[in-house]
């Protein structure tokens, strides 16, 4: 090994660096430019984060989304443990098709899926039309076009995102850990509670981050599914930027977002490894 | 930045040089590859070529032809220049962005009159020249100093048939009175025509509306909130009532025609009360062809046979008074300034909503969600 710094950065970084220049150049130049609009406009300063402090619309609208991306969250994930499980478990050919079944949705656009909601589970969908015909209900069931519409279009949409990296957690578990635990006298569900689960954390970890990142930052299904009353971040700051020209509020709404995630990767990182979460997640 | 008008001047100088044999071709493509401009356009004529036709910034959809039809073939037999789209929706952001960018690409943005009040006085648009478009041709209070209404749209309501059949609403009191006419209703999310409309239920005479008393407004939108959903886009709203989700939907009364062909007639428009929005065409400050070729175009567009043909195209009302009198007789109905309507309609105030839109939507979508 020689000394000069150029060697020890080594070729391979030199292959790379007009890309990093690039995404230096393309991806943080506009992220400091809308953190630099977070404090500039309308005026210099703080006000546009003081504003959170101020304004109950604002906090009730983080309120809103927190709360609906961590209960798709804990669905997404604990129905996504129960699909990863059952593959993992399953004989060889069901598992391919079921593979293929969670991939299937996981291709199928956001859009579709949320118009396919509303003819499903709509006032007049399948389901209300099917139950008011055999006399079980009398009012339609007001599935869509509310909160709960909204959490149904969101945790349909981010099972996949769960199932994949369970899925690959779960199958580098050792199945002899199991048997040697019911040969020690455990029962099942207490070889599942200590044994299963204790092992599939971090499987669950990356889980639970990715779905819950990813709902952050949902528009479309928010928008339509909730039929206008549930008013998450994302919407709103596109209403900031385009209708009402408060981009300043936009701006810092985003930043708040981008900090909020760094901030829960950082906590999560003095926990675990990260790279072995998303190690974990290339399924 | 100013690179664009610099380079602009730089490019057509390189034109006359290359056809002088005073610059290489090569030199010459590399300067239009900077400029960024099609060399096809440049080499059939000068720079200038590349300049040669208006961009409109519209919606798409069906209004793509309608306004080549109605507007852009009028405009090539007048002046030789084509007509360009851009379909990707001229919203107030956006065109703040384009304008601050310095990369102006759009000539006339199909806006709303509002937005011209807005963008105006951030000094975002270029001032309309009323020696070149007429001020007759359109609403007495439309046309301001930095947009002017091209059409009228509106908020009307469709009701269903079925439920109210015997006993029809026939107004925005209606509208909002769920004992008397139970079911749900559909609003527009962005508050616009929403907060008139409580207004009027609430018993504001229709020419004392201005500037709206918000709070009044809101408590009446809240009111009926249990029952109601809301739209974000005209699709949307056609959706809610196709899909029987509602009882009552605000709509933009140029889909009202289509609603009651879709529904087969079940659902049914109520003009009475309809809240005038005047469409407006404002022009990107510093847009490519220059002011006096789409100060033109906008003239063009005010003419009496494209006002009607926008009219049958698109159902977007005539704002020209030339032009009333000439709505055909199996549009009247749906038209807001036709003889049976222009007395029942109520006209935004595009002042008030460029000034304090902004407040205004906020507060109307924490009144709602």
């Amino acid at each position: 090994m020689n000394g000069s710094p150029l060697a020890r950065i080594g070729s391979g970084w030199l292959l790379v660096l007009p890309f990093l220049a690039l995404v230096v150049a393309l991806f943080l130049g506009p992220i400091v430019d809308i953190l630099r609009l977070s404090v500039t406009d309308p005026e210099p300063g703080l006000g546009n984060y003081a504003a959170l402090m101020t304004s109950d619309s604002l906090a009730r609208i983080l309120w809103t989304t927190l709360r609906v991306c961590a209960i798709t969250t804990l669905f997404s994930v604990a129905f996504g443990y129960s699909i990863a499980y059952a593959m993992v478990h399953g004989v060889r050919r069901d598992r391919n098709w079921m593979l293929s079944l969670v991939l299937v949705s996981f291709w199928i656009s956001v859009l579709v899926r949320t118009f396919s909601w509303l003819m499903l589970l709509g006032r007049k969908g399948l389901v209300n039309e099917a139950l008011a015909g055999i006399g079980i209900i009398s009012q339609p069931i007001e599935f869509m076009r509310n909160e709960l519409g909204v959490l149904i279009g969101m945790v349909h949409y981010m099972i996949p995102y769960a199932v994949l990296p369970l899925l690959a957690s779960m199958q580098t578990i050792d199945t002899r850990l199991v048997s040697a635990s019911r040969s020690l006298g455990a029962t099942g569900s207490q070889t599942f509670w200590r044994v299963y689960l204790p092992l599939t954390r971090p499987g669950l970890v990356a889980a639970s981050l990715l779905v819950f990142i990813l709902s952050l930052g949902f528009y479309v299904t928010p928008a339509i599914l909730g039929g206008g009353k549930v008013l998450m971040v994302a919407e709103y700051i596109s209403v900031q930027i385009l209708v009402t020209l408060r981009w300043g509020t936009a701006a810092m709404l985003a930043a708040l977002m981008l900090f909020g995630v760094l901030g829960l990767l950082f906590v999560m990182s003095r926990f675990m490894k990260l790279s072995t979460i998303f190690g974990g997640a290339r399924a | 930045m100013n690179d664009k008008g610099f380079m602009r001047e730089t490019l057509a100088e390189g034109a006359v040089a290359f056809k002088e044999g005073r610059m290489d071709r090569r030199t010459f493509l590399i300067l239009c590859g900077m400029a960024g401009v099609a060399t096809q356009a440049v080499l059939t004529g000068d720079a200038e070529a590349a300049a040669n036709e208006i961009v409109m910034w519209n919606w798409g959809g069906q209004a793509e032809q309608c306004h080549g039809e109605a507007i852009g073939a009028p405009f090539k037999a007048e002046t030789g220049m084509d007509l360009k789209f851009d379909t990707s929706g001229p919203l107030q952001g956006k065109i703040k962005e384009m304008v601050d960018s310095g990369k102006v690409t759009a000539d006339v943005c199909d806006a709303d009159l509002f937005d011209a009040v807005a963008l105006g006085a951030s000094g975002h648009l270029e001032a309309i020249d009323y020696g070149v478009v007429s001020k007759d041709r359109t609403i007495d209070r439309y046309a301001l100093e930095y947009g002017t209404s091209i059409i009228l749209y509106g908020y009307a309501f469709v009701y269903d048939t079925k439920a109210f059949g015997d006993n029809p609403p026939t107004g925005w009191a209606d509208f909002f009175d769920t004992k008397k006419f139970p079911g749900k209703r559909s609003l527009y999310k962005w508050a616009n025509g929403s907060l008139e409309a409580a207004l009027i239920a609430d018993g504001v005479a229709k020419d004392a509306l201005y500037p709206l008393d918000m709070d009044r407004s809101l408590a009446k939108i809240k009111s009926i909130k249990d029952d109601s959903i809301y739209w974000g886009s005209a699709s949307e709203a056609h959706s809610m009532v196709v899909n029987g989700e509602v009882a009552m939907c605000m709509v933009w009364q140029n889909r009202g025609r289509g609603i009651e062909k879709d529904t087969d007639g079940r659902y049914k428009l109520v003009m009475n009360e309809a809240i005038a929005m005047p469409g407006a065409y404002i022009v990107p400050k510093g847009n490519p062809a220059g002011r006096e070729a789409v100060m033109k175009f906008i003239a063009t567009a005010q003419s009496v046979p494209a006002q009607l043909t926008l009219l049958s195209c698109l159902g977007m009302t005539p704002s020209n008074p030339e032009a009333f009198a000439q709505i055909p007789a199996d549009l009247q109905p749906y038209a807001i300034t036709s003889a049976q309507n222009i007395d029942k309609i109520v006209y935004n105030d595009p002042v008030w909503w460029g000034e304090k839109g902004g407040d205004a939507v906020n507060a109307f979508l924490d009144a709602i969600s």
